[in-house]
């Protein structure tokens, strides 16, 4: 099988409005891959390309070795899961699961069968009479997809599936959707989200969208530990971002000298660095950095400490505190040569 | 809440107990009162009676009743088909084409009714087309004066309709015919008997197209309670237009039945 | 299926792709058959009534006679009374049922769209019991006073029309009034008063505002409508009030003037019709 999705430089406008910026990317047969970005980065744009109800203005799709950029939807054999489910409401719930196979005129024989595969995989074979609004979200949610699978399609495109449904619901889903996946190795999915947390559990490889352009685009690991640029440093997971200046071993910040891996910058020029506040630590320890306390938050196992440096707001996330300092008191905090990161400046403005 | 204090609500009320009661309901008490009556004398009716009943569902008065049945649901259901395709067809459009399509389509809300009978009577009482002295005309007519009432309700039904499903069915695999046979039209279905109704309570108090029209074996019911009327039978015409607007109301209560089975389905 | 399209050879894909793509029919024919079907029946026919209207002399003699002249002032002052009518005394029951309401309220609305699905020629006729002749008013001022006849006469001028009018199209403006005043925010009424604004000004200053472009739609269209009204002019049989509608149909049916009735039914047409383009103006304003 070979069914990833190609886009090869798509872009969409609307009048001067660009919405989706030279997309290039590949997501490969079996692949899961996340589309993530704020609302307005053009990752909703990216996926309505594949399924076809957004034509580019220039680019090409392709869905295996199909360039589909010129055919309809109906003709792309893709499932589809939106935010909003758009089940039929005047269909029973296995008259939705077989819209698919009929309207591609797929055996009658097999329908029902194939029917009952769907939904038994999904956990819905027991409401397959009733219809969907005698059912509640997260079931409707399990209905949209067992109608995307039941066409058996190479590829599945899933827009924010898990948005309309309560926190507690939607870590289930996701498990459930991990759990189909392992089902179905084969299918490609691009999953559209806003949500790192759903991003990062779910995607084999992340694709950080932001104003309409592809920032930055790897595994969950490397997007984490070596961001390319400050939007995805601050999108994915949480980040201190401080301005330093490149020196021979490392960096300068506020005056004080810290040891990190440069990767080639150029010393004198200036750059930011990365650093995750989990991996900030209290006390003396190499790279330390001395401050006040500037606000104190327990957070139930840690504490979050906001400590002005030199001007700049540092941020630590430590095990939880049996004596909390005091505002204003000088504290020292410290992190591994290995856990920061330096973004060249301007990378995000690009 | 506007008015907070007791006596300003109660001013209110009584405003409008005094303007609304006089001009809209009394109207059509009256015509209730009058037709189970023989004559008017002082301020209310006397005499009363069941009589024009019995004669409104015999004869003459029974033939204009199944004239103007017959009558509202065929230019009820050729308007349905004919909005509804133009509306549909306009939807697919874009831009000029579809503004161009839509304006045609209400022209005749602004066309007096006197006017469009006029014009069918002048258009098809000559080759190539022969229909004057026939029914044909005035279900004709009757369809060209509520087209536009049905083809607006099903485009603003159209557009209410969430393009999510329409896309759903097109990304599973259905073609456009079969998205419109599947998805659309049955989700239209409710607003489509909204249209259908209204077509036919257009239709059956039909009078000013169909007076310049209708054939003598063919005379619908509004003309008969004018007839009745001009002639100086008053409490006639009553029963005449009691058995009209009862018709009207249970032919609407029945389609809005249907109506709410088709969306609780 | 991939595998399948695995063996297509890229040069032939964009052939592939654009044979897919002509086979399905451009959008602009599916709507050809309703336009073709209104054609026939609607603009064919009107086409023709213009063209009769040309008839040498036809505008030139209908628009000396006195009878036209006089249906056409008629005509458009009754209309604009009525609409005027109309846009006051819907604004006040809808303001009445919206914001003061009481037990039954809710039947008010269903009653009014109960009453628009009514011909209009009902109304004339309810009104020659109530103030006709022999007609309760009447009745009722004989009885008190012993007089012959009663005092009320007027159903046969044009007073007893632009009632009647006024009667049967104020529910086609509460219609519009009333969607318009349940989406306005209650919130801001609520506000209002609690910021010590009075009942008269909150109206003028907040309901008011919100409710134009409702009044508008709803105004134009009963303007139009009655323009065009027939029935209702036809029923009070009075010889006195002639409107354009009226004089299309003597002019056509009792005086077999075709020619005539032609020319009046496009002038009516014409306003009418420039009306509702207006109409349609403020009420996609409206929309918006």
């Amino acid at each position: 099988m070979t069914s990833g999705i190609r886009f090869d430089a798509v872009s969409v406008a609307y009048g001067d409005t660009t919405v989706l910026d030279a997309l290039t990317l590949t997501v490969e047969p079996g692949e899961v891959m996340a589309l993530l970005g704020p609302s307005g980065s053009g990752k909703t744009t990216a996926l309505r390309t594949v399924a076809g109800f957004v034509r580019p203005r220039s680019g090409r799709v392709h869905i295996g070795d199909r360039d589909v950029t010129d055919l309809p939807p109906y003709k792309r054999g893709i499932g589809m899961v939106v935010q909003q489910y758009a089940l039929f409401p005047h269909l029973r719930v296995d008259e939705n699961v077989a819209f698919g196979l009929k309207a591609r005129k797929h055996p009658r024989a097999e329908i029902p069968g194939r029917v009952a595969e769907a939904l038994e995989m999904t956990g819905m074979a027991a409401y397959a009479r009733r219809h969907p609004r005698e059912l509640s979200g997260g079931q409707q949610q399990r209905v949209a997809i067992a109608r995307a699978l039941a066409i058996r399609p190479d590829v599945l495109l899933l827009d924010e599936p898990l948005s309309a449904l309560d926190a507690q619901l939607r870590s289930g889903m996701l498990a459930e959707l991990a759990r189909l996946h392992r089902e179905l190795p084969d299918v490609s999915i691009l999953y559209v989200t806003h949500d790192q947390v759903e991003a990062l559990t779910l995607a084999d490889r992340i694709a950080v969208m932001d104003r309409a352009r592809l920032q930055d685009c790897g595994t969950p690991q490397e997007l984490y530990r070596r961001p390319r640029t400050e939007f995805t440093a601050s999108f994915v997971g949480n980040a201190n971002l401080l301005p330093v200046r490149v020196t021979a071993g490392g960096a300068e910040l506020a005056g004080t000298a810290l040891e990190l891996p440069t990767d080639g910058a150029a010393p004198g020029s200036s750059a930011t660095l990365c650093v995750r506040p989990h991996l900030v630590g209290l006390g003396a320890g190499p790279n330390a950095l001395t401050g006040r306390i500037a606000e104190v938050q327990w957070r139930g196992a840690t504490h979050r400490l906001y400590v002005d440096v030199g001007g700049h707001r540092v941020k630590a996330d430590v095990r939880e505190l049996r004596e909390t300092p005091p505002l204003g008191s000088e504290v020292t905090l410290h992190f591994a040569p290995e856990d920061a990161v330096l973004l060249a400046a301007g990378v995000n403005d690009g | 809440m506007l008015v907070h204090s007791r006596t300003g609500r109660a001013a209110s009320w009584a405003l409008f107990a005094v303007l609304f009661v006089p001009l809209f309901a009394v109207p059509l008490l009256v015509i209730l009162a009058a037709s189970f009556s023989t004559h008017w004398s002082g301020a209310f009716p006397s005499g009363p009676t069941a009589g024009h009943y019995t004669a409104a569902v015999r004869g003459e008065s029974l033939q204009a009743l199944t004239t103007s049945l017959v009558t509202a649901a065929a230019a009820s259901a050729l308007a349905l088909t004919l909005g509804t395709w133009a509306a549909l067809a306009a939807a697919a459009l874009r831009g000029r084409g579809r503004r161009l399509l839509d304006a045609l389509f209400v022209l005749p809300l602004a066309v007096p009714s006197v006017v469009v009978g006029l014009a069918v009577l002048v258009a098809f009482s000559r080759p190539p087309i022969l229909l004057n002295g026939t029914r044909w005309i005035v279900i004709l007519a009757h369809t060209v004066l509520v087209t536009a009432f049905a083809h607006q309700s099903v485009s603003a039904a159209i557009r209410r309709l969430d393009p999510m499903y329409e896309q759903a069915a097109a990304g599973l695999g259905a073609r456009p015919w079969y998205v419109l046979l599947r998805v659309k039209l049955p989700l239209l279905l409710p607003s489509l008997g909204a249209a259908a109704g209204l077509c036919f309570a257009l239709s059956m108090g039909e009078l000013s197209a169909t007076m310049m029209l209708y054939p003598p074996d063919w005379m619908p019911l509004p003309v008969l309670v004018f007839t009745a009327t001009d002639r100086g039978s008053l409490f006639t015409g009553s029963a005449l237009a009691v058995v009209l607007m009862a018709t009207t109301l249970l032919v609407l209560l029945a389609v809005s039945r249907i109506r709410t089975k088709a969306t609780y389905r | 299926m991939a595998s399948a399209t695995t063996s297509t050879a890229a040069p032939a894909r964009p052939a592939a792709a654009r044979r897919e793509r002509s086979r399905t029919v451009p959008g602009w024919v599916w709507a050809l058959p309703p336009v073709a079907v209104l054609g026939l029946v609607f603009l064919y026919p009107l086409g023709l009534v213009v063209q009769e209207s040309l008839a040498p002399g036809a505008y030139a003699s209908v628009f000396a006679s006195a009878s036209f002249r006089d249906a056409l002032l008629t005509t458009v002052w009754l209309a604009l009374g009525a609409t005027v009518g109309c846009l006051v005394l819907g604004f006040v029951l809808a303001l009445i049922v919206a914001f003061v309401p009481f037990p039954g309220a809710k039947a008010v609305s269903r009653f009014i769209d109960v009453f628009l699905s009514f011909p209009s020629f009902l109304i004339t006729l309810a009104l020659l019991f109530v103030y006709g002749t022999v007609g309760m008013a009447n009745g009722l001022w004989t009885g008190a006073t012993g007089a012959a006849e009663g005092p009320f006469h007027f159903l046969t001028t044009p007073w007893g029309v632009l009632l009647a009018e006024i009667t049967y199209f104020t529910p086609f403006v509460m219609r519009p009034l009333l969607a318009a005043f349940s989406q306005l925010d209650t919130a801001q009424l609520e506000v209002a008063s609690s910021l010590g604004a009075r009942p008269a000004r909150i109206v003028r200053r907040v309901i008011l505002p919100e409710a134009l472009p409702a009044l508008a739609a709803g105004g134009s269209l009963v303007l139009v409508m009655c323009l065009n009204e027939f029935g209702i002019v036809l029923f009070t049989g009075a010889k006195g009030v002639t409107t354009l509608p009226m004089l299309v149909y003597s002019k056509a049916i009792l005086e077999s003037d075709y020619a005539a009735a032609c020319v009046v039914a496009v002038v009516n047409v014409a306003i009418s019709v420039g009306l509702y383009g207006l109409y349609r103006v403020v009420s996609k304003r409206a929309g918006a």
